[in-house]
């Protein structure tokens, strides 16, 4: 075989590389574009229906309503969403980050007009294990919560009976755990809340 | 192009050639993503997607490729089709997206795609490489699936999300954590070895 040019040895391969990475390039920020608008509504979307959870105002998890009631009855300040009720009292809603197993958990946590009892939490993002710690996002953990006051103690799953107990998820102590000192910290400073805004 | 050719491409991957329990390809995404055979198909139409159309792509572009930067090129090729399954989830099937996390992003690295490529693509006709691509795929897939299927199961009682189980079921948790995966796939590539291939060999 004969010695390649130089072109053909440097030059073109570096022209072909550059010519596929801007075509590449070219395609996928097109489709990123035309789908922003898109992803954030969803994101919207799942940060509204967080903020409902929290609050326990109850929805029927369609985009249309979630965004109608959020509209209706949140005002969202920097630090913390406050939610007028049909009922005439008032919630506030916080988001609070903790560690994981895996990776950080974010929690929105809705508390009650007394800034002590909770309203409702819910999970905003999670990296635990699927089928374990993930089950923190299901609704009979997360409802556990509802009309109670920390601090909390994790007991075994199906043996919760007192006020301060709640059920941990068999398998997954860890992320249990790291729910429940998230949970005890935010209870302890929720007196910190601002209702003046 | 014989039709004799295109049936022997499309057949080889989902028997005698298959990547995971002959080739043992792709076995990472294997532990990863068959705990939930919700989550397993999405995945596995995703590496369909991206095993099919990189080869049709790459065997296009074969006689161009200097092939001292094939690799690079394949690898870029791959990528952008990853990262349209990527977007494509995030925008249409968020809830979706936020359960399988980086696992789309990490069909990039599922070694039957750039296998098949070197493999096929570079040498043969951009209808079989689509062909060889796809069949590579479902031959991925439905491994996957039966995986899934019992991982899901005796994991945690339920199919695509519905309870099959009774309450008397008690959840085997090691299922759907990756070890799970691990016994169940030596387990699927134990039967097939022992079931189908020693009668060929005889």
């Amino acid at each position: 075989m004969k010695t390649q040019s130089f072109y053909a040895k440097r030059i073109q391969p570096l022209m072909f590389m550059a010519l596929v990475t801007i075509a590449c390039i070219l395609v996928t920020a097109a489709l990123h574009l035309s789908t922003l608008e898109r992803v954030q509504i969803n994101e919207q979307f799942f940060l509204w229906r967080s903020v409902l959870d929290a609050a326990a105002i109850s929805h029927d998890g369609q985009p249309n309503s979630v965004a109608t009631l959020f509209q209706d009855m949140v005002e969202t300040y920097e630090n913390q969403y406050v939610v007028e009720t049909e009922d005439g009292t008032t919630r506030y809603v916080v988001e609070r980050t903790g560690p994981g197993l895996w990776g950080p958990i974010t929690i929105m946590i809705g508390f009650n007009d007394d800034l002590k009892t909770l309203a409702g939490i819910s999970i905003v993002s999670q990296s635990e294990t699927p089928g374990l710690g993930a089950r923190i996002e299901e609704r009979w953990f997360t409802s556990q919560f509802a009309g109670k006051q920390g601090p909390f103690r994790m007991v075994e799953e199906g043996t919760a009976d007192a006020p301060e107990e709640i059920d941990a998820i068999t398998g997954a102590t860890i992320t249990s755990e790291s729910v429940k000192n998230i949970m005890n910290r935010v209870t302890a400073e929720s007196g910190n809340i601002s209702r003046e805004q | 192009m014989a039709a004799g050719m295109i049936k022997k491409t499309f057949l080889a991957p989902l028997g005698k050639d298959n990547p995971v329990f002959v080739q043992i390809l792709g076995i990472c995404s294997t532990l990863a993503v068959t705990n939930k055979l919700e989550n397993t198909m999405v995945m596995t139409l995703g590496v369909m997607f991206t095993t099919a159309l990189s080869s049709w792509t790459l065997s296009v572009m074969r006689k161009w490729i200097p092939s001292r930067i094939r690799m690079m090129v394949e690898t870029m090729i791959i990528a952008t089709y990853v990262i349209i399954v990527d977007i494509a989830l995030k925008a249409f099937y968020p809830e979706m997206w936020k359960q399988l996390g980086p696992y789309v992003g990490l069909i990039i690295t599922n070694c039957i795609v750039m296998g098949r490529i070197e493999a096929f693509a570079l040498q043969n006709k951009p209808m079989l490489s689509l062909v060889d691509g796809l069949a590579s795929g479902m031959g991925y897939a439905y491994v996957l699936l039966v995986i899934a299927f019992f991982r899901e199961l005796l994991g945690t009682g339920t199919l695509w999300g519905y309870q099959i189980l009774g309450s008397w079921w008690t959840n085997w948790s090691i299922m759907i954590m990756p070890p799970g995966g691990f016994f169940m796939l030596a387990i699927f590539i134990w039967i097939v070895r022992e079931a189908v291939f020693k009668e060929g060999s005889k």
